[in-house]
Parts: C-alpha cells; sequence; structure tokens
C-alpha cells in the first residue's frame, strides 16, 4: 500500500516553487472511464447506433491509426507530437473514410471527450490551493487534442478559471514534455526560471524524469493510471466493467486501491449477476420444477438470489446443491478398466494407499504400506486388483449421492435448472443421465452455464446447455483463451467450504477442506465473493454507482469483462492472485498448483523445445494468461513470453479481433 | 408462417447435430423453424438429439421428417423446403454452424434490397478432428469470398461458398425450381447459378458463417462430403459443364464453356487468394507435448529404478505380466 501526499504536503515540499504546472490527462481531468482508449469504445458504440454495423471495431482501428500517424511523424521528425488530423487521416485511409465521414468523427471525438471528461479530486485541491498561494498555475501537457479543447474539457470539468494562454500542448509547439522539447516554450512563455516551476503528472519518464533533468521539481502520482489495462482492447463490450473499474478508481480514497475489491466488485460481481438474470430469464420461458445452483461455482449467485427474494423479488425457492466431477463420476461407475482407472489417478502423481483409499471410497486389500509413496501405475494396478471392492463402494455412493439430490428435490419430476460456470458441461451431463434413469425420465435437467468450449459439442447430445458468456461457437482463438482463464474463474467464483468428495447415509455432502484453498479463501476470496455480492446486487436492482443495470449483463460484456481480467491482467492483479493455489485432484487432498505457474527459476536455460511442453502446462494446469503476463513482467522471463506468443498469437494481450 | 425456414439435413451425426441445432436455437433473429431432415438414419438418435435440444429454452420451433431411405443431399433439401412455409430459407448442414447473429444479419440485408434473392455473409472455414465422438479445433482461416464471388461470372467456375453461408427468398423456388435431386453434390452450385441469374445475391463481409471442416485423422463418418469424395466433386462439376455445354448458348454465350473457361482461369486466382490468415497447429503442439511429458516420465521412472531397485523390478515384472497377459 502507498501513502500518498496531500496536495498540501506536496506544494509544502516545493514551498520555493511560483508556479505550479499540472499534467492535464490523469491528473486534471480523468474520464468515465476505466482507460483512455475506451473514450473510442463509447464513440464506436454511437457510430453503430446512428450510422450502422459497417462501424464495428471502430475503436481498435483509431488506436492503430493513433500508433501509425506517430510512426509517421518520427520518420519526419522526432521531436514533435501528432495532431488529432494527423490521426483522423491515418483513419481516414484504413477505414475509407469520406470527408464529411472523417469530419463527423473528429468532431464526435471532442462531443465524447466533453461527455464523459471527470475532475480528478487532486487535481481540483491541489491547483485551488496553488492559487490561494498566489501561484501561477498552467497546463503542460502531450496531447494531439488542440488547447481550444483542452480549455473546453477543463472547464466542463469545473476549471472555470483556466484560461487558453495556461495551457501548452505539445501538438501545437513541436515539442513534447516526453523529450523535453516543450519545456524551453513553457519557461519563455512563463519568463521564469526552471527551479520556480513545480510540475505534478501521471507518467514517471515524462512528467517526472524528464523534467527533473532540466531543474524543474516533480511530483509524480500515477493514481488515476490504476485502472488501466492493454488500450489496444477497446470494443463497446468492455465499457460495463470499464464504468465500474473507473468508478473504483474515483471512489476509492487514493491510500487504499484495493484490488482484491475491484476485482470482486468488477469481472465477479457481472459474472453472478449474469448466473443470476440467465436463471430468471429461464423461468420467464418456461415452466421451471427446480433452480439449482451448483456447488461451488454457484455460491455467490445463490447468496444474491436469496437476497433478492428477502427484497421481494418474485423468485422461487433455489437449492445449493453439493456435486462435483469426482462424485458424480464415480457414482456412475460401473466397471473399472485400464481407460476409465486414469481418472483415479493421474499420470504424474505420487499418492500412498491410505490416500488412493479416500479417493475410491473404501478399504483396499493390499500388501503395501498404507503411508508409503507409490507411482501411478503401481496405484492402478491396486485398484484394478480390487476391482469389486471398488465397484462395491461405487454403488454406494451412488445410493448416498440420490439421496443427497432427493433432499435437494432434483429428482422432483420436470424440468429443472442448474446454474454453473462451465466448461465443458460433462459433470452436468453425468448428472443429468444419472437423475433421468432414477427420475425414469421425469427430471430433466438443463444446463445454464457462464461459458462452454469446444470439449462441450458432445454434451448437446446429453443435455441441452447455454452458454452465457461464450460457446463453443466462437472462434478457436477465443476458445483457447476461456480454456486459457477457467481456472482463475473458478478460483474467483467459489464457496468458503471445499469440494465435496462424498455424503454421509443421509445424504449430507462431505466437503473436503484443503490448507492452501483455506488460506486463499481468507487472504483473498472472502473479499472478492462479498464485494461480488455487494456489486452483483447493486447491479440488478439498478443502484450501481457506476449506472450500470441489468441490460449492460450482455453475452458481449461478461464476455469482455471476462478477457479484460482473465486475458489481459493488471499486475496488481497478478500479484495477489500468484497467492491463490488450485487443488484439482480427485480427492481435493495436496496443496494443489498454484495459479499462476513458477517462473523458471533459471529462464535463460530454458529452450525453445521446452516450449510446447510448458505452454501445455500453462494451458492444463494453470491460468495460462495470468502466467505468461507474470513471465512477460519479469525481465529474465520476458523472451519467454514473447515466444510463446509468437508460436501462439492468440495468448499475446490484445483479444478484441 | 414463419420468416425463416432453416432446412438441416443430417445422416447418422448425432454429436454434429446437436451441435448444429444449438447454433440455430442461439440465434438473435427468433422467428425461424428449424426442419430436421433425417436422411435414412437411425430415427431413435435423431429424435434423442431434437428432444434434448428443445429441452433449451425455446426459440422458434423444431420438426423431424425422417426419410425411411437415404436419398441424396439435394433430394433431402427439397423435402425440407416441401415441408414448410416461410419467407426466407436457408439450408444448414448438419456439421456446420453460425454465429448468433447470422439470421438477424443476412434477414436485415435482404430487407434493404428487395431485389435480391439471397444474402451471403463472410465465412470462417474451421479445421476440426473428429474423433471418439469428441470435436477438437486444429485451426480456422477466413474463406475467400467477396462480392465478385456471388456473381454469375464469379460463381459460374466454381463453388464459390457454401450452403452455411446464404439466406435465400424463398420466391426464387418459384422463378428457378428446386434443388437438382439428381446430382449427389455440388447441387448447391448449380442452384445458385440458376438462382443467381434471377437475381442479385447480397454480400456481408462479417464472417458470421461457420463452415465447418474434418480434418484427415477424423472418424470416417464425420467427414465433409468434399473432403472425402474430391473425386466425385470433381466428375460432377466435368458432367454439369458436359451437360451445359449441351444447351443453347444464351446471347451468344453457351454455359458450359463459359463454366469451364471461368475454371481454369480461377485455378491461379485460388491458390493466390486461398491463403489462411490464421493458422494454429494446436494438434501439433498437443502431440508434441505428449511426447515430452512420455519422455519426462520414463526419464523419472528410470531414476527412481536407480534409487529403489524394488520398485524397478516389480514395475519390470508387472510391465512383463501385462505383455504375456497374466
Amino acid at each position: 500500500m502507498t501513502v500518498q501526499l496531500t496536495a498540501e504536503q506536496v506544494l509544502d515540499e516545493h514551498s520555493q516553487a511560483s508556479v505550479l504546472s499540472v499534467d492535464f490527462f490523469d491528473t486534471l481531468i480523468t474520464r468515465s472511464v476505466a482507460q483512455p482508449t475506451h473514450v473510442f469504445a463509447v464513440m464506436e458504440q454511437n457510430l453503430i447506433s446512428s450510422h450502422g454495423d459497417s462501424w464495428r471495431g471502430f475503436a481498435v482501428a483509431r488506436v492503430e491509426a493513433e500508433q501509425r500517424a506517430r510512426q509517421l511523424a518520427e520518420q519526419v521528425d522526432d521531436q514533435r507530437d501528432v495532431s488529432l488530423d494527423e490521426i483522423v487521416y491515418q483513419l481516414a485511409q484504413q477505414l475509407v473514410l469520406s470527408r464529411s465521414d472523417s469530419d463527423m468523427v473528429m468532431t464526435l471525438e471532442r462531443e465524447t471527450e466533453l461527455q464523459l471528461v471527470q475532475a480528478v479530486p487532486f487535481g481540483v485541491e491541489i491547483t485551488e490551493l496553488a492559487r490561494a498561494r498566489g501561484m501561477r498555475v498552467v497546463v503542460v501537457s502531450d496531447n494531439y487534442m488542440p488547447a481550444t479543447h483542452l480549455l473546453q474539457m477543463a472547464h466542463r470539468a469545473g476549471y472555470s478559471w483556466i484560461t487558453k494562454a495556461d495551457i501548452f500542448v505539445s501538438c501545437e509547439h513541436g515539442g513534447m514534455k516526453h523529450n523535453g522539447m516543450l519545456w524551453p516554450v513553457v519557461l519563455s512563455a512563463l519568463n521564469s526560471l526552471a527551479g520556480s516551476i513545480l510540475h505534478v503528472g501521471d507518467d514517471a519518464r515524462a512528467d517526472g524524469e524528464v523534467p527533473k533533468s532540466l531543474g524543474i521539481a516533480t511530483h509524480v502520482r500515477d493514481t488515476m493510471r490504476r485502472s488501466h489495462r492493454d488500450m489496444i482492447n477497446t470494443t463497446p463490450a468492455v465499457l460495463p466493467l470499464s464504468r465500474i473499474e473507473a468508478e473504483y478508481r474515483n471512489a476509492m480514497d487514493e491510500t487504499r486501491w484495493d484490488v482484491g475489491e475491484v476485482i470482486g466488485g468488477g469481472l465477479v460481481a457481472m459474472i453472478v449477476a449474469a448466473q443470476v438474470l440467465d436463471a430468471h430469464f429461464v423461468l420467464g420461458k418456461r415452466s421451471v420444477a427446480g433452480v439449482h445452483f451448483a456447488a461451488r461455482d454457484g455460491y455467490l449467485a445463490h447468496q444474491v438470489w436469496n437476497t433478492l427474494r428477502s427484497r421481494g423479488w418474485e423468485l422461487p425457492v433455489a437449492t445449493y446443491t453439493a456435486f462435483s466431477r469426482s462424485v458424480v463420476w464415480r457414482a456412475w461407475l460401473s466397471e473399472l478398466t485400464r481407460e476409465n482407472i486414469g481418472r483415479f489417478v493421474g499420470d504424474d502423481e505420487v499418492l500412498t494407499v491410505s490416500r488412493l483409499e479416500r479417493r475410491v471410497g473404501c478399504a483396499l486389500d493390499s500388501p503395501l504400506d498404507r503411508e508409503m509413496p507409490i507411482d501411478a501405475s503401481v496405484a492402478r494396478d491396486l485398484v484394478l486388483d480390487n476391482t469389486d471392492i471398488v465397484l462395491s463402494a461405487t454403488n454406494s455412493l451412488r445410493t448416498r449421492l440420490l439421496t443427497y439430490l432427493r433432499s435437494h428435490e432434483v429428482l422432483m419430476s420436470g424440468h429443472h435448472i442448474v446454474v454453473d460456470l462451465g466448461w465443458t458441461g460433462s459433470t452436468i451431463a453425468d448428472l443429468a443421465d444419472l437423475v433421468s434413469v432414477e427420475s425414469q425420465n421425469q427430471s430433466v435437467i438443463e444446463g445454464r452455464l457462464t461459458g462452454l468450449y469446444w470439449d462441450a459439442t458432445p454434451q448437446r447430445m446429453r443435455i441441452a446447455m447455454h452458454g452465457f458468456a461464450m460457446d463453443e461457437f466462437g472462434s478457436t482463438d477465443d476458445n483457447v483463451r476461456l480454456l486459457g482463464v477457467i481456472k482463475l474463474l473458478e478460483a474467483l467464483v467459489t464457496a468458503p467450504h471445499g469440494s465435496v468428495v462424498d455424503y454421509e447415509d443421509d445424504g449430507t455432502p462431505i466437503f473436503v477442506e484443503t490448507v492452501p484453498e483455506l488460506q486463499a479463501y481468507e487472504a483473498v476470496m472472502r473479499q472478492v465473493g462479498d464485494a461480488a455480492v455487494r456489486g452483483a446486487l447493486a447491479i440488478l436492482d439498478g443502484t450501481h454507482p457506476s449506472g450500470m443495470t441489468t441490460a449492460d449483463i450482455t453475452k458481449e460484456s461478461i464476455w469482455a469483462a471476462i478477457m479484460q481480467v482473465g486475458h489481459s491482467p493488471r499486475t496488481d492483479e497478478i500479484d495477489l492472485l500468484s497467492q491463490v493455489n488450485h487443488v484439482t485432484s480427485i480427492d481435493h487432498e495436496g496443496n494443489g498448483r498454484p495459479l499462476i505457474a513458477v517462473t523458471p527459476d533459471e529462464p535463460a536455460k530454458v529452450t525453445l523445445e521446452d516450449l510446447p511442453g510448458m505452454y501445455d502446462t500453462l494451458m492444463h494446469r494453470h491460468w495460462m494468461q495470468g502466467s505468461l503476463r507474470a513471465l512477460e513482467n519479469n525481465v529474465d522471463s520476458r523472451w519467454i513470453a514473447d515466444e510463446m506468443y509468437k508460436l501462439n498469437p492468440m495468448t499475446s494481450p490484445r483479444w478484441v479481433p | 408462417m414463419t420468416k425463416i425456414a432453416v432446412v438441416m439435413r443430417t445422416y447418422e451425426r448425432p454429436v454434429l447435430l446437436a451441435r448444429a441445432i444449438a447454433s440455430v436455437q442461439l440465434q438473435t433473429f427468433t422467428d425461424w423453424e428449424l426442419v430436421v431432415v433425417n436422411n435414412g438414419g437411425q430415427q431413435a438418435g435423431v429424435d434423442a438429439v431434437v428432444r434434448t435440444a428443445m429441452n433449451a429454452t425455446p426459440s422458434g420451433s423444431i420438426r423431424v421428417i425422417h426419410l425411411a431411405d437415404r436419398v441424396g443431399m439435394e433430394e433431402a433439401s427439397n423435402r425440407g423446403l416441401a415441408d414448410s412455409d416461410s419467407e426466407f430459407f436457408v439450408i444448414h448442414d448438419d456439421d456446420d454452424s453460425w454465429d448468433a447473429r447470422f439470421l438477424e444479419v443476412a434477414i436485415a440485408a435482404l430487407h434493404g434490397s428487395p431485389t435480391a434473392v439471397a444474402a451471403v455473409t463472410g465465412v470462417t472455414r474451421i479445421y476440426e478432428t473428429f474423433r471418439g465422438g469428441k470435436v477438437w479445433p486444429v485451426s480456422h482461416e477466413d474463406f475467400p469470398l467477396s462480392q465478385g464471388r456471388l456473381t454469375y461470372r464469379g460463381m459460374i467456375g466454381g463453388n464459390t461458398f457454401p450452403p452455411i453461408a446464404a439466406l435465400f427468398r424463398r420466391s426464387v423456388l418459384n422463378t428457378v425450381g428446386n434443388f437438382d435431386s439428381s446430382l449427389p453434390v455440388l447441387g448447391d452450385w448449380e442452384f445458385n447459378l440458376r438462382a443467381v441469374a434471377a437475381g442479385d445475391f447480397v454480400f456481408i463481409p462479417e464472417r458470421l458463417a461457420h463452415y465447418h471442416t474434418r480434418t484427415a485423422e477424423s472418424d470416417t463418418a464425420s467427414g465433409n462430403s468434399i473432403t472425402i469424395g474430391e473425386d466425385l466433386h470433381r466428375n460432377i462439376k466435368l458432367q454439369l459443364q458436359d451437360r451445359w455445354l449441351k444447351e443453347p448458348a444464351v446471347n451468344g454465350v453457351n454455359k458450359g464453356a463459359l463454366s469451364i473457361a471461368a475454371a481454369a482461369e480461377a485455378l491461379t486466382g485460388e491458390l493466390q487468394i486461398n491463403t489462411p490468415i490464421v493458422h494454429v497447429d494446436i494438434e501439433h503442439i498437443a502431440n508434441r507435448t505428449a511426447e515430452i511429458i512420455k519422455l519426462q516420465r520414463l526419464s523419472r521412472r528410470i531414476a527412481r529404478s536407480v534409487r529403489h531397485p524394488g520398485h524397478g523390478i516389480r514395475a519390470i515384472g508387472r510391465a512383463v505380466r501385462r505383455t504375456i497377459g497374466k
């Protein structure tokens, strides 16, 4: 946690200064979206709504046009900044815009900036204090907008005292703060010496190092950048999450940017709201015998559902139903073969007989020491040698599971929906088969899942399923991206208890507790969950401070939120989540694997030959994208991430097509 | 009368059929009727898939026509069309899929072009491996398509788009007739040529149709007609061109001669156009990973055997017993 100086402390520290120079964007003003390029997403939304689908992809094109304009300008004169005209010219080339369309885009950009502008509280405070102390206050900005436009924005944000003469913007003076060439212009215009100026801004180099090297006192304050992610990922679908994150950025005291709260109140709240809305949607479409939120992925949504009922929403009672891949699979088991026994024991696992017994749910006949380590091959042989005993145990488990399902009215005649995260639908399909047989086809289950990926296709023969944010009809790239973030989402949308591994004879579920999961819950997930429940309730009842409502919970916005956090996480999110382990073994014992893969001890010794294996490991055992960005953030291992991006382009931070 | 009839021909591919139906059910435009034509396959399997699909939140209606004997693809389409009534129709093969906005965008395009007889969207070609009832993506690429390829001149040399990409006005059937039931393959091409002579095809560049193609490693039963029957396609194309050569010339131009010339001309162009935009060889990565893991596992086992000879001897004993079947 960084302790920020107050505006008064900053001025007191530099009491020799007679001029306060302030950066404009993200120091004096900000926008009601999380990052600058999301302004273009707002524009795209307006363009599509007013002029049709041909404007899809505008926001990304606008970012790319600016990049191209800068590259071209650098080739001619690397000291000067580009102007909005140059950017729009590049945009017009790419999108084949007419002159009137170009003019319209330029006007719209200015209008949109004015529409979204907000004053930064610290900016208001420090400029007011400085003026009260008799200091001259000027704005010094690296930007492509003309001073007249910045003036309009400043006035719109409430800085009515600013005049055009107070604004120095790079695109009008042939030099930038970034390269130091704008400062001589400022000093000359003010007729001041560098030592009399205090400059405050958010860019470590342009507002810190460079002016400092010229003798200007500086104070860098980058708190308004906390909500920034990769700039290229901008499309209207990101705006709901963007607005929530902007709200957090503005509302949180500058000494308290709480990453867990932001993830919970942002991405997770949106997912939970989507789970509830989707179940509510089905209720409006058909007669439903039961709504069941699956443990553990439906825990938060179930809490929200119950709270809404207590607030008078007309919702039926919904159950929180505990089943897991391992119990459903074991309950269905009618024979043991070399093929299916692999699900009891993973290829690379080293177990003990006693742990194996807990997995299969019975005592095994074995001459081996119960605590002696045995490899997968020995463990599998041992299970095969005990086939009759194991099948008797699984049959008994089936009876206990059905007792539980009966107590939760899942076997009641009619159409039931089960709300879960996803992803292949195989567990719910297995459950549906079991329920169908037991109820003699009287009980039918429909899976309402947050996401489905390719492997879900065969399950459609067995169960009706709907993937809210994603289904297997998405692109191959998106399917891979979804696969990469599954571990993250399962970790985020979880419950305070472990996974169910068995049931008592009366059907009471037995949840296993593992130390890593409990620790992660207490350290991170409890807070994430609490924030998610609060956020989802606010979205659903229309009181969210960002103005977000149920209309903003769409397939596209949920997918975008998943990608924004899951595919292009910020460094602080990676840091927070690096303490989380994911326990996936059939018995949910052991320490599991870290959500973010540990960076190799000696990255230089990794070879290109190792990368395919590493890719597979990251994909199947960790949060792939979080792990790759962690590799990228480390100077020594960055090359591994870069090579991985070349090998698998869809893993690079850009996810907007 | 529903707005759109979606005719889906299927034969013994329940997994793919389930996916195809879901892709129709997910459409944002909901005034459709899906007619599944079970082309002589087992009834129970199709009924089960449709029953399961109908348990999903209903949108539009689904009917099944069971044909007692297997007929040609085009005859199956004609049966489905004859059994439905709508303003527009589309042939949705049971292995293909749509983006959820396909119908919405395509119908809007036809509403915006009253004289057009069809709207065709951009296509993404998806290569997938189908093995043991599971589908695995391998790669995808942009299918080369443009407004120029949707004109009579653009289509005469060869089939330029798969059926999944096109929404037709049903009125075109009154003008040009149904699909040619005598054709085992390429019936869509032959039909498209007649249709485009009756009215324009509108091109929508957005890639909203997914044309799925199974790789050579896939189970045979799941194969695309085009990938498992390339010789047949070539032969039927030649037969069609022969048929057209015998037709009288229109305005001095013979359809068969034009097709042959255009096909030859297109051959070079195809090679230039048909460059994959994205090709991620996931299967190669997976295979390579499996090899590496296998090697790592073997070296770990050898190391363990060296450290604990008893384990090694027992493991060898087990392997021998497995090999000799005891």
